[in-house]
């Protein structure tokens, strides 16, 4: 296995160098100084400019620098005196802390949903819970966000008397923090994502359900427990695992509304206001994290499949 | 065991005991908190607590301006102020003085804080306000900006040291708002040994004489919060005692009473509230939106419930020039001094129904009004009228004057882009105004961006068209006419790049004249040329409508001025 990784890493460096030999031609076909300076700069102010932001030195220098460790002791240009360590470091954590056990959740209640529904299948229950998981989809991102502040945090600690879920805000210092400012967009996250998992994981699992090999575990006199749990759930597990992994580096950047809302200083709202600040070091090492960490998480489901289907081979 | 219990029981006592403010900001900060770098109210918000200038308003007797790092008010002797600091004013501990002791501000540490604004290198936002007005100093930052390197030590005719604690400074002109000038937060005094140190870091590590400071620079989480302590090395400073009023309860009282402040950004306004209505703030500016929630909408007392509570209510009028859409004059389609340029832009005008905004979004307790200048101020037009106004709406001339632009209903003309802040509010803001403006066929394209973007872009001249306001820096109509002068264009105040040479010349005939019917005759003259030209369609005027806890004590709001929060006590013990 461990020979599959290390060539697996090897196969990706050209694709990670592409990528970020893309992103930096993509941030440099507008001249940037210019868009900083607006058009009526003089030619002085733009020389200067351009040697203060580090865009004087040749274009394959400045590659080397970002492979170099991101450049991540350059200046933010937008946050003025932060480096992107700086804001790498600040926002990560608060986005791993809401992205992974939101993850977990979501995958655990969707999947016992989808069994539910999938061990039921055509009955009232496997209705019902599907129509929920409709309802749950067609409401936008942003209501559930509202009124899980309003209900989940404001009225819930009014009725209770005391501060159960932060209204917002991040404070590591705190020693319930994680619960006090983590839980509660998490529980928002997976209430959001459930019905979209739970829709896909179902359909999954009822189409493992009618496979040969379940037929003849079923002939076999195998007990239901182990049918679903051996043959179903197992063989299902490809396409779960693969969802998971896809969604992680997505989850872990596209927390925006909810990072505005509860005033977490995550990755998503970092990031999207270095894009509208055209921040390029700011998006550039971002950048170069996120496709780090999506080339890890894919090498990662790779071994993932061969864990749960012995049919994988790793070579 | 006893010990440690007495131990516990002394330390629980000491938390309990901390004063701390807890206050929201309605934006998402502060960019910097590098005086000369800031221009927004949000970083006059917290660098007034770190820095200190060396006039401030009065807290109790509001406009007027009283020393806050000088001995005592300038003397003026013709052009000459001279100028005497107090002794004993240190910066805070920092490891960038030696032995990380802060050591005591003296008269070149304010000439050097000056420099720094003619420092392009620093990217000023506020030039402006020394331009043309001591002796020499425009003619020092040409040369230095010119030169390979900017020397801080070269004299300027104009500035004097007398002694360490004494200096003066000529003005090329009798500069009416220089002292107003010397209150404001970008002209504070920083040391020289913290600003070359850090350099760009300066940005996020100020090194003041304020009564707070920035303990670590972690505790300032960009875009979310920032923490302040009390500086323990504050010098002995007293709350005020206004002569002649009844006397303050707190009249004498050492300041800052707070031992904490800790600042949150909200860039939408429903986790304000909520934390508010959670008692987690000490006071609140009531969104629009959440007004009939705190206040009757007819009458605008305050709802009883609050008063149940202790909660008190403060409406404070604004010095306000908020325009729906701001012009750049400078770009080729919406911008120019032609009758097309100018029929296009007042066709928008004419288009945009402010009452409609008025009513819908500030519930009718806007003033809307023609020009720039404020209500209360000499200048503002009487009942709010000016006969050069394009106040809309009256689609028939919107349509006739856009056929003239050469756009007859809008056809030919691209959508335009609107640069605007993000957030709830704006956005519905932005979709009633581009429903006000298709029904003359012109259509707009949003720029949403944070508002700390929307002012970069705006000062870069990037931005088509432009929607905020202008707080006024001081209690003058000269402020907001400096904001179509000429030489004040982006990045510096004049974000709409207006220029008139004739303005120009009223202009610079207004800033050494004190208060008198002639100025407030030029002041409407001027309006009028604006108005003429429709740089702007607007403007009205804000009453912000503070609500108060009643473990909050001394708290009168006030929106010019920003170090008050060193006079704000609060109770510990009461949420």
């Amino acid at each position: 296995m461990w020979q599959y990784v290390v060539r697996k890493l090897l196969w990706n460096i050209p694709v990670y160098l592409g990528i970020l030999l893309v992103v930096m031609v993509a941030l440099r076909v507008n001249d940037p100084v210019w868009a900083r300076l607006g058009k009526n700069a003089t030619q002085e102010q733009y020389e200067q400019t351009k040697e203060d932001l580090g865009l004087h030195e040749s274009f394959l220098r400045q590659y080397g620098r970002l492979l170099n460790g991101f450049d991540l002791d350059r200046y933010s240009w937008d946050k003025h005196g932060r480096t992107v360590r700086q804001e790498l470091s600040q926002a990560v954590w608060p986005s791993l802390a809401i992205a992974g056990p939101a993850l977990v959740l979501t995958t655990l209640v969707a999947l016992l949903t989808a069994l539910l529904a999938a061990f039921r299948r055509g009955r009232p229950l496997d209705r019902w819970l599907m129509a929920g998981a409709v309802v749950g989809m067609s409401i936008s991102y942003v209501v559930y966000v509202i009124l899980g502040q309003y209900f989940g945090a404001y009225k819930l600690n009014e009725w209770v008397g005391r501060e159960i879920f932060a209204i917002q805000g991040y404070d590591r210092s705190q020693p319930l923090w994680w619960v006090q400012y983590c839980l509660l967009p998490v529980l928002i996250n997976a209430a959001l994502a459930v019905g979209y998992d739970a829709r896909f994981y179902r359909a999954v699992i009822v189409e493992e359900s009618t496979r040969d090999h379940v037929r003849t575990a079923r002939a076999k006199g195998l007990s239901e427990r182990r049918v679903w749990l051996k043959h179903v759930l197992r063989n299902a597990m490809i396409s779960v695992i693969t969802h998971v992994m896809i969604t992680l580096p997505f989850l872990v950047a596209g927390q925006i509304v909810i990072e505005v809302y509860f005033g977490i200083p995550g990755m998503g709202s970092t990031l999207i206001t270095a894009i509208l600040g055209k921040d390029f070091p700011i998006v550039q090492g971002f950048t170069a994290v996120f496709a780090a960490l999506f080339i890890v998480t894919n090498i990662a489901t790779d071994v993932l499949y061969a864990v749960v289907d012995p049919r994988v081979r790793l070579q | 065991m006893r010990l440690l219990a007495v131990l516990l029981a002394f330390a629980s006592l000491a938390t309990a005991q901390e004063k701390v403010l807890r206050i929201p900001i309605r934006a998402d900060g502060p960019k910097t908190l590098d005086p000369v770098r800031g221009s927004t109210q949000y970083e006059a918000e917290v660098c007034e607590q770190v820095y200190e200038t060396l006039v401030q308003y009065s807290y109790l007797e509001y406009p007027k301006l009283e020393p806050l790092l000088l001995e005592e008010m300038p003397k003026v002797d013709g052009l000459v102020y001279r100028f005497k600091l107090k002794k004993g004013v240190r910066f805070r501990d920092d490891p960038c003085f030696p032995d990380g002791k802060g050591r005591e501000l003296v008269a070149k540490d304010v000439f050097y804080s000056w420099k720094r604004m003619a420092d392009k290198r620093n990217q000023p936002k506020a030039w402006w306000l020394f331009e043309q007005t001591i002796k020499g100093f425009d003619a020092y930052r040409e040369a230095q900006n010119k030169a390979g390197k900017f020397d801080y030590d070269a004299p300027v005719e104009g500035m004097r040291i007398l002694s360490d604690h004494e200096f003066e400074v000529e003005l090329t002109e009798p500069v009416y708002r220089f002292l107003y000038v010397l209150a404001m937060f970008q002209t504070a005094v920083v040391p020289r040994e913290a600003a070359e140190r850090y350099g760009d870091a300066f940005s996020g590590h100020p090194v003041g004489t304020g009564p707070f400071l920035l303990s670590r620079d972690e505790d300032w989480q960009r875009t979310k919060s920032i923490v302040l302590h009390r500086n323990p090395g504050y010098r002995e400073a007293f709350f005020p005692d206004a002569g002649g009023e009844a006397r303050h309860e707190a009249a004498g009282k050492r300041i800052p009473f707070a031992d904490r402040i800790e600042i949150t950004f909200f860039q939408e306004d429903q986790p304000m509230w909520l934390e508010w209505k959670a008692k987690n703030l000490d006071y609140v500016t009531v969104p629009s939106e959440n007004f009939t929630e705190a206040y009757t909408k007819r009458k605008r007392t305050l709802r009883p419930e609050w008063e149940e509570q202790g909660v008190t209510s403060a409406p404070i009028p604004l010095l306000d020039f908020i325009w729906q859409c701001g012009f750049n004059m400078e770009d080729p389609l919406v911008g120019g001094y032609t009758e097309e340029k100018r029929a296009l832009r007042k066709a928008i005008s004419y288009a945009v129904d402010l009452e409609e905004t008025n009513d819908r979004f500030y519930n009718s307790i806007n003033v809307v009004y023609d020009g720039m200048i404020p209500p209360g101020l000499d200048g503002h037009p009487p009942e709010g009228r000016s006969p050069k106004g394009a106040r809309g709406p009256d689609l028939d001339k919107a349509r006739a004057l856009l056929a003239k632009a050469g756009y007859p209903d809008g056809k030919g003309l691209p959508p335009l882009e609107y640069w605007s802040a993000t957030g709830t509010i704006q956005q519905e803001m932005l979709e009633l105004l581009q429903r006000q403006l298709g029904k003359i066929g012109v259509q707009l394209k949003p720029r949403f961006v944070d508002f700390s973007q929307l002012t970069e872009a705006v000062h870069e001249k990037r931005a088509q068209l432009f929607g905020f306001a202008w707080g006024s820096d001081y209690p003058d109509g000269e402020n907001n006419l400096a904001l179509f002068y000429g030489p004040n264009e982006s990045p510096g105040s004049n974000s709409f790049n207006y220029k008139n040479a004739e303005y120009d010349e009223l202009y610079q005939r207004i800033r050494t004249m004190g208060p008198s019917p002639e100025r407030t005759e030029l002041y409407a003259r001027m309006r009028d040329m604006v108005l003429e030209d429709c740089p702007f369609v607007g403007a009205m005027a804000r009453t912000r409508f503070y609500l108060i806890r009643p473990r909050l004590r001394n708290c009168r709001p006030c929106e010019t001025f920003w170090n008050w929060l060193k006079y704000l006590d609060v109770d510990p013990g009461a949420k």
